[in-house]
């Protein structure tokens, strides 16, 4: 009876879960098959037999459409973006974990000033910055505004914090330097922290829309989700080739989240129950 | 320690000059030119007062995109937060296949805004696969499709958004439910309460601080709502939001800084009382709870 009754409710919790996970994955899942369809035969709505099976959306996007180019563009700012997030982000979370000084609480007040703030705000005045910079229209635009995150330095911070500073101290007694103590010592020790602040910093980066919309208006600096964002602009909407190039901007993401799920997870909830 | 002041400045430098370049001086300006009639290829400021405050006040695009704010905001919320809850409960216990069905409910928020409201902008055309499940439900979808439809574009967008985001709520949930400690359920259990009565006592009120972390940083994020906009729709059909006005008015047609200014500083305003008052209630209810 007993038993009888529960794999009755483990049945119906499978259902209930795959049909919530039948809505969760279906309109990415729709994509896929909506990018291999023959553009003649696509229109809306139509089977996922119907259509047509073809490769050539996506090769058709990097050699006549120039996704290539977008592509390189999001590689490029997504990777100085995080790179400079991981030696910078570290160092001042570095200092905000060891130096307890009014400067460093002063320091710890900005950081909060920027997570509180919201971005909607510096949209005008750093376009207006930006064009008198010289630097509208430029992978400066892109890359110098986000080397640093309020974010990735908490992160940071609360990991030094539980490493004991007896190492520091004895390396400096056997003369070691500042510097060479923070980058030999310290920061391979802080791995963790720092991948999750890696993969978190390019995932947002890659996905970001609204500045690099906003402050390039060639197409050769576009990177791709306003790529893609543009390309949908055009009247009729050539949709296999529109789910191809979003398909190309979603694969990688898939790719990393399917093999460094943990670590991700990881990231996002540790910024968030400690508050 | 030898590592003094002078070192933890040199560290926190390319973090301070970011600051104060991108983040203090905009943040500065912005307030001023809100007080101007600064545009595109203008020499220089002309002083204003609070002109460009007035204008806003009266200007019905203004008006009608704040409304479209707080409909977003006030309709996507309760329902981001309930549904996040419930598949946090749903899958915060050990069984087989948990693993993917937590990160399958993830999954769309780790993709990009731009690729989920493209797909959506499919999914919602006339003929697409939504207009065929209203159908089989009854219903007669918009004759030109969700998106061209002023009784149902911004709310299917809102849709949208609820789907797209309570994956990540739910992990959020889930790290705070792992939090509560199995004594308290076993206590309870022991002294007969139910399910029902265990969640009601236990779960919701040590959730609480979770629970106000998930809708201040959902409003704060929502009240800015702009990508899925300018995607799907353009602001047309009457979805155009707050940030979108923003847009239009400072950077797509009219290039008029010191007016949009003035309505992304109204904007923050609004979300910092929206905060507080949040705060403020959530806080209070610790009593009834």
């Amino acid at each position: 009876m007993v038993t009888s009754r529960h794999t009755g409710i483990n049945l119906l919790r499978y259902v209930g879960l795959g049909l919530i996970l039948v809505v969760m994955s279906y309109p990415l899942l729709w994509m896929f098959r909506v990018s291999i369809m023959d553009v003649a035969g696509s229109v809306a709505g139509s089977g996922w037999l119907a259509g047509g099976f073809t490769l050539g959306n996506y090769i058709d996007l990097i050699t006549q459409a120039g996704l290539g180019r977008n592509l390189f563009n999001s590689a490029l700012v997504g990777l100085s973006v995080t790179l400079g997030n991981i030696v910078f982000c570290f160092m001042t979370g570095y200092s905000l974990a060891r130096f307890r000084m009014l400067s460093n609480k002063l320091l710890f007040v900005t950081v909060i000033v920027v997570l509180m703030i919201p971005a909607h705000i510096i949209i005008i005045p750093l376009y207006v910055l930006m064009m008198k910079a010289g630097l509208y229209d430029s992978y400066w635009a892109l890359i110098l505004p986000f080397l640093v995150n309020p974010i990735g330095i908490f992160l940071v911070k609360q990991y030094v914090e539980t490493i004991p500073p007896s190492m520091e101290e004895a390396a400096r007694i056997d003369g070691a330097s500042d510097l060479r103590i923070l980058f030999t010592i310290v920061m391979p020790l802080c791995r963790p922290a720092l991948a999750v602040l890696a993969i978190q910093v390019f995932f947002t980066n890659w996905n970001s829309f609204l500045f690099p919309f906003i402050l390039t208006s060639s197409d050769d600096l576009r990177t791709l989700p306003v790529a893609l964002a543009m390309m949908q602009g055009h009247q009729a909407i050539d949709w296999p080739h529109l789910m191809a190039g979003s398909a190309i901007a979603v694969l990688p993401v898939l790719v990393v989240f399917i093999i460094l799920q943990r670590q991700i997870v990881s990231g996002i909830t540790a910024g968030a129950v400690k508050q | 320690m030898r590592l003094s002041r002078s070192s933890s400045l040199i560290l926190s430098l390319p973090w301070l000059v970011t600051f104060i370049l991108f983040w203090l001086f905009p943040l500065l300006y912005s307030l001023i030119m809100g007080f101007s009639d600064y545009r595109l290829l203008a020499t220089d400021f002309d002083w204003i007062g609070w002109d460009n405050y007035r204008e806003l006040a009266a200007d019905d695009n203004f008006l009608s995109a704040l409304k479209n704010t707080f409909v977003f905001v006030l309709g996507t919320i309760p329902v981001t937060t309930v549904i996040a809850l419930a598949l946090a409960l749903l899958v915060s216990r050990s069984f087989r296949g948990r693993g993917l069905f937590r990160a399958g409910f993830f999954l769309p928020s780790v993709t990009s805004m731009v690729v989920i409201a493209l797909i959506f902008t499919n999914l919602y055309q006339r003929g697409g696969y939504i207009a065929i499940l209203a159908g089989f439900a009854g219903l007669s979808p918009p004759e030109h499709g969700f998106l061209f439809d002023r009784a149902t574009a911004l709310y299917s967008i809102m849709a949208m958004d609820v789907w797209m985001s309570v994956g990540y709520y739910m992990l959020i949930f889930l790290a705070g439910l792992k939090a509560i400690p199995d004594e308290l359920y076993e206590a309870a259990e022991l002294n007969g309460a139910g399910w029902w009565r265990r969640f009601w006592s236990i779960t919701l009120p040590l959730l609480r601080p979770v629970a106000l972390f998930i809708i201040v940083i959902n409003s704060i994020k929502s009240f800015q709502v702009f990508v899925e906009i300018f995607v799907m729709t353009k602001g047309k059909f009457d979805t155009a939001t707050a940030v979108y006005f923003i847009y239009e008015q400072g950077l797509q047609t009219q290039f008029r800084f010191g007016y949009a200014s003035a309505a992304a500083y109204l904007l923050f305003v609004i979300i910092a009382m929206f905060s507080i008052v949040q705060f403020v209630l959530l806080r209070r209810r610790r009593a009834l709870w």
